[in-house]
């Protein structure tokens, strides 16, 4: 036997065994679970567990003990792999920076190349959409319908249209995301009030595609890499030389393939370009009251920045709202609580996200706020259906959105 | 006084594999293990039914050992999975020096149904293993098979016993009498109750491993061995795809293979003269393993070492030569020569030839009890080897988590079907106890009711309960509680299992305790003397009856 015949013999044996080796880079995924000193802080932090409890979900931990069992079981891990949320929270906390949120991953990968069969339902329709439309939402059939819809959400909320530009050379790409592309049109016409109100000198992308965390979360691998190199090719075709989003996901997402694969174009979501690129003196010289009396308001923190990207895009968006005169931040006691709404939970077990969003809610309740914002389209999403379950009159807000209200003169 | 046809001495996979086997062919049987089953020797192997690779200069062995495999994988499919080995060369010359080797293997693989030994390229190899050092210039692959030596040596136990076989473990032989040059009687006392009790057995088997020596002694009977210590050191989780075999800092053939949620590193070879029940792992021979690795593993020794384990190799007594050169083939010693007919020792042997041993000894027995029949041990399964089980089906049924019931499964077979049915009448009994493994409060159960065990170590090998990532931090009180349930034992002595169970696990973990497993030990501490107050607890602490006695 030579060795290309040898090669084949041994991974037919693998794949008998249902052995499927770790590369270099799972391997260190893997190795941080080696790190494990089972204190079981993230069984106590993990939003899930607390939700559903231990039985349901087994948590964190429960998850690493799994991964690194025999190769062939992790398939067996289905009926709990697909309720995390992907929050972080388990590795923000833990002493040891177990990287469980890739270990997550790295599990759906492995079931979804080895056991499709056991992905569920829901997860493979996902998948379909984004095989169809490299977008994460059926996009709208009619392009009239679709203005319409930004139309009517503009009006509600008093902004105005700024026709799009895509502009090659352009110094910002402005890359809304999947949500405020087809569902939350109005992020993605805030985010563009916001831009040219500094002059900043962007482009939209030719073509929307999918930033590909949907595909990751799926499992599949494919396609990730599909569409992270198709939108790469929009990048350097326009020859951006930084991205700017409105979206908690993209943005960590983005942060991440872009570190991974040495891109060297930074990617920012919007409250750090504020900050950072503009300056929250110039920013607060455009802002004015909102109302006429004082918005009391309080901030929901998305994991994907707090806990994918920093902690400090949060601070951020503190600075921002206390430059906007009469407006009032009270805290909430589970700001920085996972909404429920992430790892395609909200799609796969919406009961599960509903649990999980209750305690957002009642601290919401809690305080005395009569908005809540939060910068991330997906969160907004699940907190305002939520609320409104709920019966409560509490208004919501994407922050991009209430910070392009609050410019003077509209 | 009861009689027996036959008394074998020892619970190891020898001792229960007697058993079996002199049970299926109608024999009446007595097994007396002065511990629990498997609890000895064989529990600190690596499961490795082995080829016999090592052993070229011996065809028979390696013809012996091919058998086996096959016929172990026949009666416990269940309970055997294969491992891909690579051998990685990082020299030429290493490549030459397998010749022989390699043609005595090829001429075994076929009945295994595994592969002559394959070349894999240095790419090819690293694809498959990134951990191996990027100088390697190709390796070698074998495929070889395990088995969980723990239900293995139960299974066979169990088996016995449905077969008539009575098995008593804690039972310590303490006398073996002759009468007109023959055995005639055998007392032992029982741990459990604190007395002595005698029976009549016409003839005594003494699989006793490194203890077969004492045991002879109790007849009069000098019999000598050579005891060689073999250490493992067991790494936290799986820190390789596949297994890995290279040669040691001396030259001796070493191994890396990963083992359920653990790797394990093995083994030292040392002549020991020590009592093997008090032995312990040297920081030589934890220094020996990780060096001997790190040439083709540069990274084992950022991987955490959770505990070690030591046994002793009952070898035949060949001396001047090194202990790879000992014979790997077992003996049985008639000692009828030595003026006591009908007590017969095994010296020698490996985990593989288990069976084989028992049926090359049982064929005496029958012969000398005039007793016809022939072996069956290789034809008929052991318990739990049944058609595939559906777990995901079974997962819905009973409302358990899949890879529980994996788990399950997989140390199992078909009896967790058994095992789930006892939660119909109580659903609180799918909890779970263990979660590194994970283990249901219902198995543990079962295992108490069906598989003898005393302590919570002994459950420890039923279910695997506390060997996994955090070695008994979170089971111990919750298993601690079903015993005492289920064999109505009182707080105090509830507390007792438990700091004895404790201690038991310390002691594999002292030897190698640095980095980041002393941050787990101080969490284990506080979790069992602060939240527990197991520092507090008032424990009347009755020494066990053989404490007393030593």
């Amino acid at each position: 036997m030579d060795e290309e015949e040898a090669y084949a013999h041994v991974r037919n044996t693998l794949k008998e065994e249902r052995m499927m080796p770790f590369s270099t880079s799972e391997m260190e995924v893997v190795r941080s679970v080696g790190q494990c000193i089972n204190c079981g802080t993230c069984l106590n932090h993990c939003p899930v567990t607390r939700a559903v409890g231990v039985e349901r979900f087994t948590g964190p931990r429960g998850i690493a003990v799994e991964l690194s069992r025999s190769p062939p079981e992790y398939w067996s891990s289905t009926d709990r792999i697909y309720l995390c949320t992907g929050c972080g929270t388990c590795r923000e906390v833990c002493p040891k920076n177990v990287d469980i949120p890739n270990v997550v991953n790295l599990m759906r990968r492995r079931i979804f190349s080895q056991r499709p069969d056991l992905v569920p339902q829901s997860l493979h329709q996902q998948n379909e959409i984004l095989r169809k439309h490299n977008l994460a939402f059926v996009p709208w059939d009619d392009p009239d319908e679709k203005a319409e819809s930004r139309n009517m959400r503009l009006e509600r909320l008093d902004l105005p249209f700024i026709k799009d530009k895509i502009r090659k050379g352009a110094e910002v790409l402005f890359y809304p995301g999947c949500q405020a592309e087809e569902r939350a049109q109005e992020v993605r016409e805030a985010a563009k009030i916001i831009l040219e109100r500094f002059n900043v000198d962007y482009t939209l992308v030719e073509k929307m595609t999918c930033c590909s965390l949907p595909a990751i979360l799926v499992g599949d691998m494919e396609k990730s890499i599909e569409l992270s190199t198709i939108l790469k090719k929009q990048i350097d075709d326009l020859g951006v030389k930084k991205i700017v989003t409105t979206c908690a996901g993209c943005t960590s997402n983005l942060n991440e393939i872009a570190a991974r694969n040495n891109w060297e174009i930074p990617v920012y979501h919007i409250l750090e370009f504020l900050v950072e690129d503009i300056g929250v003196h110039e920013v607060s010289k455009a802002l004015s009251p909102m109302d006429d009396h004082t918005v009391r308001v309080t901030v929901h923190d998305p994991c994907h920045l707090i806990r994918h990207t920093s902690r400090r895009v949060l601070e951020y968006a503190h600075r921002l709202l206390n430059a906007i005169p009469d407006v009032e931040v009270v805290e909430s006691s589970a700001h920085d609580l996972c909404c429920g709404g992430g790892g395609l939970v909200g799609r796969h077990s919406p009961d599960v996200s509903r649990v999980i969003v209750k305690e957002n809610i009642r601290a919401i309740k809690e305080t005395s706020a009569e908005r809540i914002v939060t910068p991330c389209p997906l969160c907004t999403a699940q907190i305002e259906e939520s609320l409104f379950r709920d019966g409560s009159d509490i208004e919501v807000d994407d922050l991009t959105v209430f910070i392009a209200q609050s410019f003077e003169g509209g | 006084m009861t009689e027996f046809d036959v008394i074998v001495i020892g619970g190891g996979s020898t001792g229960t594999a007697v058993a079996r086997d002199c049970a299926m062919r109608g024999l009446k049987t007595l097994l007396l293990e002065r511990d629990d089953i498997a609890s000895a020797t064989v529990g600190t192997c690596a499961g490795m039914i082995s080829s016999g690779f090592k052993y070229y200069h011996e065809p028979d062995i390696m013809d012996l050992c091919s058998h086996e495999v096959v016929h172990l994988k026949h009666i416990a499919r269940h309970i055997v999975a294969k491992l891909p080995i690579l051998f990685p060369l990082m020299d030429l010359s290493e490549i030459s020096s397998g010749g022989k080797g390699m043609e005595e293997y090829e001429k075994r693989v076929q009945e295994r149904g595994v592969p002559p030994v394959l070349i894999l390229t240095p790419e090819a190899s690293r694809e498959i293993e990134p951990s191996l050092h990027p100088e390697l210039i190709a390796s070698g692959y074998v495929e070889e098979f395990f088995i969980d030596p723990f239900r293995l040596c139960v299974l066979q136990a169990k088996d016995a016993e449905q077969h008539g076989a009575t098995i008593r473990t804690y039972c310590e032989v303490t006398a073996i009498d002759i009468r007109n040059g023959a055995v005639h009687t055998v007392t032992y006392f029982n741990r459990m109750t604190g007395t002595l009790e005698t029976v009549e057995a016409k003839v005594v088997i003494s699989a006793t491993g490194p203890w077969a020596s004492e045991i002879a002694r109790l007849a009069g009977i000098s019999l000598e061995l050579r005891l060689n210590k073999g250490a493992h050191v067991i790494l936290d989780r799986r820190v390789t795809n596949v297994g890995i075999s290279t040669r040691a800092v001396d030259g001796r053939w070493v191994y890396l293979f990963p083992h359920e949620n653990t790797t394990l590193i093995g083994t030292t070879a040392l002549d020991t003269w020590d009592n093997p029940d008090e032995l312990v792992t040297s920081q030589d021979e934890i220094e020996y393993l990780l060096r001997s690795f790190e040439f083709v593993v540069p990274s084992v020794r950022e991987a955490r070492i959770i505990r070690t384990m030591e046994g002793v190799r009952p070898m035949a007594p060949v001396w001047k030569v090194p202990e790879g050169e000992v014979t790997r083939g077992y003996e049985i010693i008639d000692h009828g020569q030595d003026g006591v007919s009908g007590f017969y020792s095994f010296i020698g042997g490996k985990l593989v030839m288990c069976r084989h041993m028992a049926e090359a000894v049982t064929d005496i027995v029958c012969e000398r009890l005039g007793v016809t029949g022939s072996c069956e041990t290789h034809i008929k399964p052991l318990p739990g080897m049944s058609e595939e089980v559906d777990v995901l089906m079974l997962a819905e049924k009973y409302g358990v988590p899949s890879h529980a019931l994996e788990r399950l499964k997989a140390r199992r077979g078909s009896e967790l079907v058994e095992i789930l049915e006892m939660t119909r009448e109580h659903p609180e009994w799918t909890n779970m106890v263990c979660i590194c493994e994970p283990v249901m409060d219902a198995e543990i159960r079962y295992a108490i009711r069906t598989e003898y065990p005393q302590t919570l170590n002994d459950l420890r090998r039923r279910v695997r309960l506390g060997t996994g990532p955090c070695q008994a931090t979170f089971c111990t009180f919750k298993a601690a509680s079903i015993m005492a349930e289920e064999l109505g034992l009182t707080g105090s002595q509830t507390h007792s299992e438990i700091v004895d169970y404790l201690s038991e696990r310390w002691k594999g973990k002292r030897p190698p305790l640095r980095g980041a497993a002393l941050a787990q030990e101080e969490i284990v501490n506080g979790i069992y003397a602060c939240v527990g107050n197991l520092e507090q607890t008032v424990i009347d602490y009755e020494p066990k009856p053989w404490e007393e006695i030593r």
